[in-house]
């Protein structure tokens, strides 16, 4: 009788565990919890982007019905920042955006903290506000920071000054050379792209109790050790005494990467001695929201009449709002995203993030690297026009591959969008529909019913945020193991598919006998957060290291049992083996037990950080990240219709060759595709922000804030590459986050080719698309320098 | 001011302001919490629960509208220990959900349709979905799964 | 909640300025997040009256109370109404749809955006008004010049189409919106039309209506008139409205601006025209 075939863990399609509940609507997210003798909070906020705190008089509020606590700057001494503290968790002294928090109030319910929150008497003095970057960086323009140089640097490096919260820049070759020679052809474009809204569907939303002097948190967040040092930092107390939980998040992407809501309800239950629920509404959610940044982009590259880039200057402008938040850390990315894709000759990038008198900007899902891929794919596509050479081929030739130098000079392994362009070849050639629409086009690019057609292959470079974490496995006396982290499942099904599988594949065991465990910063050991694309990279090398551990254990106690030596010995189907002797084997769960009385109970640890992959010396100034440790690549190709009378854009087809090392859950990673592309598209076509002129975000709820609706979208076409170049557990990469990248690009691309005209600028909505058709001016960014060198502030520039 | 509505099929008595919407009604009094609120204006389909067999937004209901009739939300689906109802069990074995906010409402949008519709095609899964917003899923796994129970894709493959 | 129109209209008339009448609450419902308190609201949904339809002869009523779905299902075989079917049953989504009534779509003044309204001025629609001194009834488009201004215990009790189209004519209708996504959007314009063609195929009677460019919808009387006397043009028709197109004021939005919804309008019209010519 032949052995039980095994499936493998690997590979294979694992449902996930939390589907049941939250399919029976019994999963309780954050938003859904309540506590005994809660109270409910809500907060005062500024109705200015810019003036001088006059009064603020909580007298009143104070005695209305219900009121518990009332809390203002005076309670939160800290200030907090990702590289430099400057943010108060209350304005104080000075209002820099609308709806900065001014107080926060708890009472009995939230009808009486919200009328008590607005009875509260605020006296503001207006002072001038800078609104735009190219405002805010004008000679003369009011300073949203007066005191900026007196802000804590958390990270040092960067250049500051003025409105520029961070600049960090990129110095590889003589771009003045390159540009100077006589046989190259120089392309130059402007790009502009506005914010994104993250619309979780679980607004932020907390519920902190204070008990026996700490904080207990629990939270809808990412990235619960960040909210635990921040909530420490800004109310002035050890981080030890914040304990930070995460039940199931309703979705993050990257919202819910920074601290949110906590310290509010944390001074509030400390002083009303009281549980405390606060919970944004979906204004609130629309008006606050650290959404990601606008940018504007300013690229020129000089070019070989056979498709050499010789070199290229850029300047990035990322708004970040009234405080820095992640953007002095997200300037880095530039390097590696319009610095990504292509082998340049000599490259000069500068990537500043601009303090404006706007809501705080923030994370969301491919960070920096949406815009700067729409503006570099665009900016390939203006280049290839202007020297004639079919955009395909030209990217063929040029994207970075094996020993290609990355713009801050690291090396880069494997030849990886190359091959995965040949591949997106078979994917487009195979199909018949595309042939279809190509074939009935009319002599003008038309199809049959009078719409514009285009179509677009665009690349893109990204990477596995990989920082620090921890994880400890142990192994139970039923034969499961625990998970133990501070791993959030956000909704991307990381923490119930990946992670389990890669536990389960290491130990021999089913993955439903693997137990993950909720995040409680008391009990796992620090991690970076969820985000980044890292949980699967990163929290597996951390797991499979702790079952490494347990693996040694557990097979030198087996070994005992079976009297057979350690090396002879397999794990699989819950049970240690004798190798080639049918039969000779003892359960993991005996194997559990055993270790009770012998070694006390299998446990392992296990941990990870980035290896720290080098750059050239003396290329990168101000950057947190010189080179990346781990690039993952993607491929992108749609094909829309325009119509010429109203400006709809159609998305008829749309196809991704992703990279991912190796696939853990295929399935898993072609459901990230089908989410983040379709992101993507309401990124590149449909939501779109904007701030009136008293600073206030004009879309405040779904109603004008247009999401992709299941109308609106396609199925998209998958192929993943496996097979590059990988530190990951078992060769993976993080799949999660790369699928948004390419997907303006590859709009903006196609929109460009349907119409003829210059895209300069997302979201593609109908009325831009229509007034592109009409012949609107283009886009020039006055404010960015012609000389590369005159974007820098004194001091910043490298070597 | 009391008022009665059939909720998941048993008579419940709630008082409440008259213009408080269903939704915090049955979230916050009635403990159902499997109704989300996500936009409180109509937009996103989170909220919606069948009403007289109909779909509503409950966020836009105020309860005294609701007094009287019959109200059905998630949880009723699949009441105590009953298997998943086909629906849900084909959402899950498709591995459509994510962080599973918006599935309440898309399971009581697509169950009116599949009571009226059993066999709905493609199209008419698209735009029984108008008013329902995710934004983890991208909608297909969502589109194939309730396609599975025997609209369009059944009759390709008896065809 | 009022159990007949009699009561609702002493109830508004007691309360005054601070009543207003509630239907489906789909608008009244926002209006905490529009920065405007509630009123004392009557109820009108229990009213049987409020919630009757009926397609007679020479008019379809109505009630105040039928939802955008019900009209929608009730007029599905008419050709002559499909402009109000197709605005009653692609309005904003179908949840609202099953809730929101004709009569909050009527009295809603400040909901530029409403579909029924274009539709039902295109097929000639009046409105039944309840008030303490009786009930009146007046033209749609006269209801819609003064309807935030109407005395307290005012109610609009019924819509009446008027059948057919044309005297002695088949009548067809279209009713053309723009969303910015494919579905689920407030239309950034809307274009709905109603013909009458004679024997020859050519237009006995055009009424057109457009609706979410200017605050309140209105008939486009210049653009009818160079429909009327011709057979049915696409193109023409666009060519016509792009000359025309002048005579609006349009509205500036978050979504859109008013250039973008005048100069969309000629491409609703052609299509408006287009469907009709498809219908006949």
């Amino acid at each position: 009788m032949n052995a039980p075939v095994k499936a493998p863990v690997i590979g294979s399609d694992l449902k996930r565990r939390d589907a049941v509940d939250k399919l029976r609507g019994r999963t309780r997210f954050t938003v859904d919890r309540v506590q005994p003798a809660m109270l409910h909070a809500a907060l005062c906020r500024a109705n200015l982007p810019a003036a001088r705190i006059l009064r603020i008089d909580t007298r009143a509020a104070r005695a209305m019905p219900g009121v518990r606590a009332i809390v203002t700057a005076a309670d939160a001494p800290g200030l907090y920042g990702v590289g430099i503290a400057d943010h108060p968790l209350f304005a104080s002294g000075e209002v820099r955006f609308n709806g900065e928090p001014l107080a926060a109030v708890a009472a009995e319910t939230l009808a009486q903290a919200r009328a008590a929150a607005a009875a509260i008497e605020v006296e503001l003095e207006p002072l001038p506000a800078v609104l735009t970057m190219a405002d805010a960086l004008a000679p003369g323009a009011p300073l949203v920071h007066r005191d900026w140089q007196s802000y804590e640097e958390l990270v040092p490096g960067g250049t500051r000054g003025g409105n520029v919260a961070w600049e960090a820049s990129v110095v590889r070759g003589d771009t003045e050379a390159a540009f100077a020679r006589d046989d190259v052809t120089v392309v130059e474009s402007c790009f502009r792209a506005g914010r994104q809204n993250q619309v979780a569907m679980e607004p932020r939303a907390c519920l902190v109790s204070f008990e026996d002097g700490r904080f207990l948190i629990e939270t809808s967040t990412q990235a619960p050790w960040s909210v635990r040092a921040a909530t420490a930092r800004l109310l002035g107390v050890p981080p030890s005494q914040v304990r930070v939980t995460v039940p199931a998040v309703g979705g993050g992407f990257g919202l819910k990467f920074e601290f949110a809501l906590e310290p509010f309800a944390a001074l509030l239950a400390r002083a009303a001695g009281r549980p405390v629920r606060l919970a944004n509404s979906r204004q609130d959610e629309m008006l606050t929201s650290l959404s990601r940044e606008n940018a504007e982009i300013r690229i020129r590259s000089a070019v070989t009449a056979d498709g050499e880039i010789v070199g290229r200057e850029a300047v990035v402008l990322m708004d970040c709002g009234a405080y820095g938040g992640e953007q002095p850390f997200l300037t880095t990315m530039t390097a590696h995203t319009l610095g990504g894709n292509y082998r340049l000759g000599s490259v000069k990038l500068a990537s500043r993030a601009v303090y404006t008198h706007t809501p705080p900007t923030g994370a969301f899902r491919a960070c920096n690297g949406t815009y700067n891929t729409f503006a570099l794919e665009r900016h390939t596509d203006e280049i290839c026009a202007a020297i004639g050479m079919n955009p395909v081929d030209f990217r063929r030739r040029n994207v970075i591959g094996d020993g290609s130098l990355g713009s801050t000079g690291q090396v880069f392994e494997g030849d990886v969008l190359g091959p995965m362009l040949d591949r997106m070849k078979i994917l487009r050639d195979a199909s018949a529909e595309r042939r279809a629409r190509r074939d009935s086009r009319t002599p003008d690019g038309r199809l049959p019913d009078g719409r514009l057609y285009g179509c677009a292959t665009v690349v893109g470079t990204w990477f596995v945020f990989v920082g620090p974490s921890a994880a400890n496995v142990n192994l139970n006396p039923d034969g499961s193991a625990t998970l133990v982290t501070s791993g959030v499942e956000i909704g991307s099904g990381s923490m119930m598919q990946a992670l389990p599988q890669i536990v389960a594949d290491s130990l021999g065991i089913r993955p439903e006998d693997v137990v993950v465990r909720a995040a409680d910063t008391d009990s796992a050991g620090y991690d970076v957060g969820v985000g980044g694309g890292r949980t699967t990279v990163s929290l597996g090398v951390a797991g499979a290291a702790a079952c490494a551990e347990v693996r040694t254990k557990l097979l030198k106690i087996a070994g005992d049992m079976l009297e057979a030596a350690v090396e002879d010995l397999e794990l699989g189907d819950g049970h240690v083996s004798v190798v080639g002797v049918p039969g000779m084997r003892v359960s993991i769960a005996d194997v559990a037990q055993r270790a009770q009385a012998v070694t006390g109970p299998i446990s392992g640890s296990g941990a990870f950080t980035g290896p720290g992959t080098a750059a050239m010396p003396g290329c990168a100034a101000g950057h947190m990240i010189e080179a990346l440790d781990l690039p993952v690549f993607a491929v992108h190709d749609v094909e829309v219709a325009v119509d010429p009378q109203t400006g709809h854009v159609e998305v008829l087809a749309y196809r991704v060759v992703q990279d991912v090392g190796r696939a853990i859950n295929p399935r898993a990673i072609r459901n990230q595709v089908q989410g983040g592309v379709v992101q993507g598209l309401g990124y590149a076509l449909h939501e779109e922000v904007g701030i009136g002129p008293d600073g206030r975000i004009l879309q405040d709820g779904l109603e004008t804030y247009r999401l992709p609706l299941a109308r609106d979208v396609v199925p998209v076409e998958i192929d993943l590459y496996e097979g590059a170049p990988s530190l990951g557990p078992l060769g993976a990469k993080g799949a999660g986050e790369i699928p948004i990248l390419n997907v303006a690009a590859a709009v903006g691309c196609a929109v460009a080719g349907a119409t003829g005209r210059r895209v300069q600028e997302i979201p593609l909505t109908p009325p831009r698309v229509l007034a592109l058709l009409d012949g609107s001016a283009d886009l020039t960014l006055d404010h960015i320098a012609d000389t590369w060198s005159d974007n820098l502030l004194p001091g910043s520039r490298p070597l | 001011m009391p008022l009665e509505i059939v909720v998941n099929g048993e008579a419940r008595t709630v008082a409440a302001d008259p213009m408080t919407p269903l939704a915090e009604v049955l979230r916050d009094s009635l403990s159902l919490t499997g109704t989300k609120l996500a936009c409180e204006e109509g937009f996103c389909g989170s909220c919606t629960v069948l009403l007289d067999d109909r779909p509503a937004m409950a966020c836009l209901i105020p309860v005294a509208l609701a007094a009287g009739r019959r109200v059905r939300t998630v949880e009723s689906l699949a009441p105590a220990d009953a298997a998943l109802s086909p629906l849900q069990a084909a959402m899950e074995s498709h591995d459509a959900v994510q962080c599973g906010m918006c599935f309440p409402g898309m399971l009581m949008s697509l169950t009116a349709l599949f009571e009226r519709q059993p066999a709905p095609s493609r199209a008419e899964i698209l735009a029984a979905l108008d008013g329902n917003i995710c934004r983890c899923t991208g909608y297909e796994r969502i589109v194939e799964a309730a396609l599975s129970l025997g609209g369009e894709t059944a009759a390709e493959i008896s065809a | 909640m009022a159990a007949s129109l009699a009561d609702a209209v002493a109830a508004l008339a007691e309360r005054g300025a601070e009543g207003a009448p509630l239907a489906g609450a789909t608008w009244i419902m926002r209006a905490p997040l529009r920065g405007e308190a509630h009123l004392a609201y009557v109820g009108l949904s229990g009213i049987p009256a409020l919630r009757a339809l009926s397609i007679g002869e020479t008019e379809i009523g109505i009630g105040a109370c039928v939802s955008h779905a019900h009209l929608a299902r009730a007029l599905a075989a008419l050709p002559e109404a499909r402009a109000l079917a197709e605005a009653a049953g692609r309005s904003a989504n179908p949840a609202i749809r099953e809730v929101a009534t004709v009569g909050g779509n009527l009295c809603s003044a400040a909901f530029a955006a409403a579909d029924l309204v274009p539709a039902l001025l295109c097929l000639d629609a009046a409105v039944e008004l309840a008030a303490p001194g009786g009930t009146a009834r007046l033209p749609l488009a006269d209801f819609l010049a003064q309807r935030d201004r109407l005395p307290p215990g005012t109610v609009l009790a019924r819509a009446i189409v008027p059948r057919p189209i044309a005297p002695g004519a088949t009548g067809r209708s279209a009713h053309i919106r723009l969303p910015l996504r494919a579905a689920g959007d407030y239309p950034a314009a809307i274009v709905s039309l109603a013909v009458a063609l004679d024997g020859d195929g050519r237009v006995a009677t055009a009424r057109l209506a457009v609706g979410s460019v200017e605050p309140v919808a209105r008939r486009w009387t210049a653009l009818e008139e160079r429909l009327a006397g011709r057979p049915l043009d696409p193109d023409r028709a666009a060519g016509a409205a792009a000359d025309l197109a002048g005579a609006f004021r349009p509205r500036e939005g978050i979504e859109a601006s008013g250039a973008y919804r005048l100069r969309v309008l000629p491409a609703l019209v052609r299509r408006a025209v287009a469907a009709v010519q498809a219908s006949s």
